[in-house]
């Protein structure tokens, strides 16, 4: 009796671990997918908050401490952040949203002082307007009266100012900079050095305006509060940006696809990686304020790794996981899905090395220095295993028969002045 | 005798048309691919040789060699996968749109230093991008402050070295294809970056997409900007007067391109033939060569409907050649912000 118990037992035991691999339908898939977006953009939300308060430390009581306070909660906050990155291409949604949180390289003239100053420049008029200097000024023709400093200001007048794109006024980038102010050590190490005495009122304050920056600190800070608030909405159950992804399960898993393809090559691969080294230029670098770009590469990759495998782990430490696209691939090619699981691991792995040598000592900046072998080999392994990685995800859309479903928001050349921003 | 002739030419497939996915990819290596590329490595040789007995900006000689090795790779500039993509050989010879003015910034400082780097091929292949290739000669030849800054020696010297260095790039993206990406191709089926022909045609098929979508949105949509904020100063190699010469010759190149992918379907065939002849009967006809246009409503109107001409051509492509290869267009690596 005791012996059959457990054989039964054991039986069932099986049957569950196998029987819902072969159960996987594309809604099961898909539920996965909105549940890993919802948990990462509410990640990406409490870290803003825990930012959010950071900054509001900063401002009531400015010191070497609070700052540093700051530029943690900063990092800290990019972490889910940057996974979330691969929900953006195939879900029109979250790609019209964004640019207000997200939005980069920025001509950061625009916002405030910046030494390395270059005067307007032939794309854009603005790059030197420097708001927290100028409460009032013109703009395209315009009177602007920027006395207070309100989100609203920031995200409807400045904004992607004069039609372009590198007036970056809102988001993670504007609030980098900030924090760190330019980066003057050009391809050597080093990341921004603003004294915290850039926010001190009074007699203290260094570089003029301490109380306009520290208002313009604080508004951009409160919108990707809001900005955040909004999307992870967008994802909980019952939110439009999953109602969206289930109202059609091929353009939904083609959503999913399309979202690690864009984010591997065109992305993350391209734009921002190889374009930087070609140019050696450090102004390139996605987190050029801070020095984190090695960071953000690597969780760009891990975001894509998420997808496919059905699995998230939260910042603390919550796993969300359960049917995924891995599972259906393998359902329909083994060696595909093999082949699959075998590039991620891989990307992951190159831009680990990126990462683990940044934190060394190598910083990205030097990586980009004309000449660096090393940091060629570095970069160019997380680009080439990004592009060997869209290769096989190609395969993917072919094996599961989703060749040729088009889906809004894939191609950036709808905006085509986005491009090589 | 006649007869026979008939029987045999009935027993016999018809040579002319490729049929399979193989045969497709074959046709488009021999007859664009292949071809374009030893076009490029000619007239780039060509334009080395120019530039070592002429480095004087406005030298006749030397603006000639240029602008037929330019054409040559407007013709390749499409194939931007495997031997262009490797060792970022792609952007070495053209880098552009340059939406930061990297390029004068780049040129300027080493002009300003004299930079000695650009003494050695090896040292000048580690500058940046901004300062190589098509886009950073055209403001030593043609920028009223590039071409007249610093030293001559030193500008006639940099002339060479891009010049040697566009050289070097296309021979060495020449020979990997011939070497071996071509053979990757044809043996589609049997190796790990092809594992069938269909991946090699997506491949085409994709570049085709993309050049069509680069031509409309970019060499077209760049200057256009927006109704209220025309751009004119971002139309591709406007300093050289080249613009509007750049969209004919990828239109006309990816027609050529569309049409050997075609072949299973002569009635596509001819119907993209239309599109490439009303898209390039409309830049005929624009005579406007740096769309200065767009500033003006006259002007705009017919550099739209240039732009929708080509966006026809790109529609068929999309909505008819792909379903006709089977495939659809694999990721862009213009995706970005």
């Amino acid at each position: 009796m005791t012996r059959a118990f457990t054989l039964t037992t054991a039986l069932a035991g099986t049957l569950s671990l196998t029987l819902p691999l072969q159960a996987q339908t594309a809604a099961e898939v898909l539920d996965t997918y909105a549940d890993i977006a919802a948990a990462n953009y509410a990640d990406s939300l409490t870290t803003a908050q825990v930012l959010d308060a950071a900054i509001e430390a900063l401002i009531a009581d400015p010191s070497e401490t609070t700052l540093a306070a700051a530029r943690s909660a900063w990092l800290a906050a990019r972490v889910p952040y940057q996974q979330t990155e691969v929900f953006r291409f195939g879900n029109a949604i979250v790609d019209d949203w964004e640019g207000r949180v997200n939005a980069w390289p920025l001509d950061e003239g625009l916002i405030d002082y910046t030494e390395a100053y270059a005067g307007p420049s032939d794309e854009n008029q603005l790059a030197a307007l420097n708001v927290v200097a100028n409460p009032t000024f013109t703009l395209s023709g315009e009177e602007i009266d920027a006395t207070e400093i309100t989100p609203a200001l920031l995200q409807e007048t400045l904004h992607e100012a004069d039609g372009v794109e590198a007036n970056v006024a809102t988001g993670y980038h504007a609030i980098e900079f900030l924090l760190w102010g330019s980066d003057l050590n050009g391809t050597e190490p080093g990341a921004g050095s603003r004294p915290w005495t850039d926010y001190a009122q009074g007699e203290d304050c260094t570089n003029g305006n301490c109380d306009r920056r520290a208002d313009y600190l604080a508004a951009a800070s409160d919108l990707l509060v809001a900005d955040l608030e909004y999307m992870a909405a967008q994802w909980a159950e019952g939110g439009e940006a999953r109602a969206a992804l289930m109202a059609d399960e091929s353009a939904g898993l083609v959503a999913m696809l399309t979202g690690m393809g864009s984010l591997s090559y065109g992305e993350t691969a391209g734009e921002r990686m190889r374009l930087g080294l070609m140019l050696n230029d450090p102004e390139e670098e996605h987190s050029c304020f801070a020095d984190n770009t090695h960071n953000d590469h690597y969780y760009n990759g891990v975001g894509i790794q998420n997808v496919y495998l059905g699995q998230y782990v939260g910042v603390d430490g919550t796993v969300v996981s359960g049917p995924s696209l891995a599972d259906l691939v393998a359902a329909e090619d083994e060696t595909l899905d093999t082949e699959m699981r075998l590039r991620l691991a891989e990307a992951v792995r190159a831009l680990g090395a990126i990462k683990a040598a940044a934190e060394a000592g190598f910083a990205y900046d030097q990586m980009l220095a004309r000449g660096s072998e090393g940091g060629e080999a570095l970069i160019m392994g997380g680009v080439n295993g990004l592009i060997a990685q869209t290769q096989t995800i190609e395969r993917v859309v072919t094996a599961l028969g989703l060749d040729g479903i088009d889906v809004e928001g894939s191609d950036s050349l709808d905006n085509p002045n986005a491009v090589f921003q | 005798m006649r007869q026979l002739l008939l029987a045999i030419a009935l027993i016999l497939p018809l040579p002319l048309s490729a049929q399979t996915a193989p045969e497709l990819v074959e046709d488009v290596l021999s007859q664009h691919v292949l071809p374009g590329y030893a076009a490029l490595v000619e007239e780039t040789g060509e334009l080395a040789t120019v530039a070592e007995a002429h480095c004087a900006p406005g030298d006749a000689a030397l603006r000639t060699a240029y602008g037929e090795a330019f054409d040559a790779w407007m013709r390749v500039s499409h194939l931007t996968f495997g031997p262009a993509e490797e060792q970022n050989r792609l952007f070495a010879l053209a880098f552009w749109p340059d939406s930061r003015g990297v390029t004068p910034r780049s040129l300027s400082a080493l002009i300003e230093d004299a930079d000695p780097v650009i003494e050695t091929a090896d040292g000048f292949a580690t500058v940046s991008i901004a300062a190589r290739g098509f886009f950073a000669l055209e403001f030593l030849l043609y920028d009223e402050a590039i071409s007249t800054m610093g030293d001559d020696a030193y500008r006639c010297a940099l002339v060479q070295a891009i010049t040697r260095d566009i050289a070097v790039t296309a021979g060495a993206i020449r020979d990997d294809w011939e070497t071996r990406f071509a053979g990757l191709m044809r043996e589609a089926g049997t190796n790990d970056r092809f594992q069938s022909p269909e991946e090699a045609l997506r491949l085409f098929f994709s570049s085709l997409n993309q050049g069509l979508e680069f031509t409309a949105d970019l060499r077209l949509g760049r200057p256009l900007g927006s109704y209220d904020n025309p751009r004119p100063e971002r139309a591709e190699a406007r300093r050289s007067g080249r613009s509007l010469r750049h969209v004919a010759l990828s239109v006309e190149s990816l027609g050529q391109l569309a049409h050997l992918l075609a072949q299973r379907d002569s009635g596509l065939q001819a119907d993209l033939a239309q599109a490439v002849e009303i898209a390039l009967e409309r830049a005929e006809q624009l005579d406007d060569p740096v769309f200065a246009g767009v500033a003006e409503p006259q002007g705009r109107i017919r550099v739209e409907a240039l732009q929708q001409r080509v966006r026809e051509f790109r529609d068929l492509v999309q909505e008819r050649l792909g379903p006709e290869l089977g495939v659809a267009a694999g990721f862009n690596s213009l995706d970005g912000d």
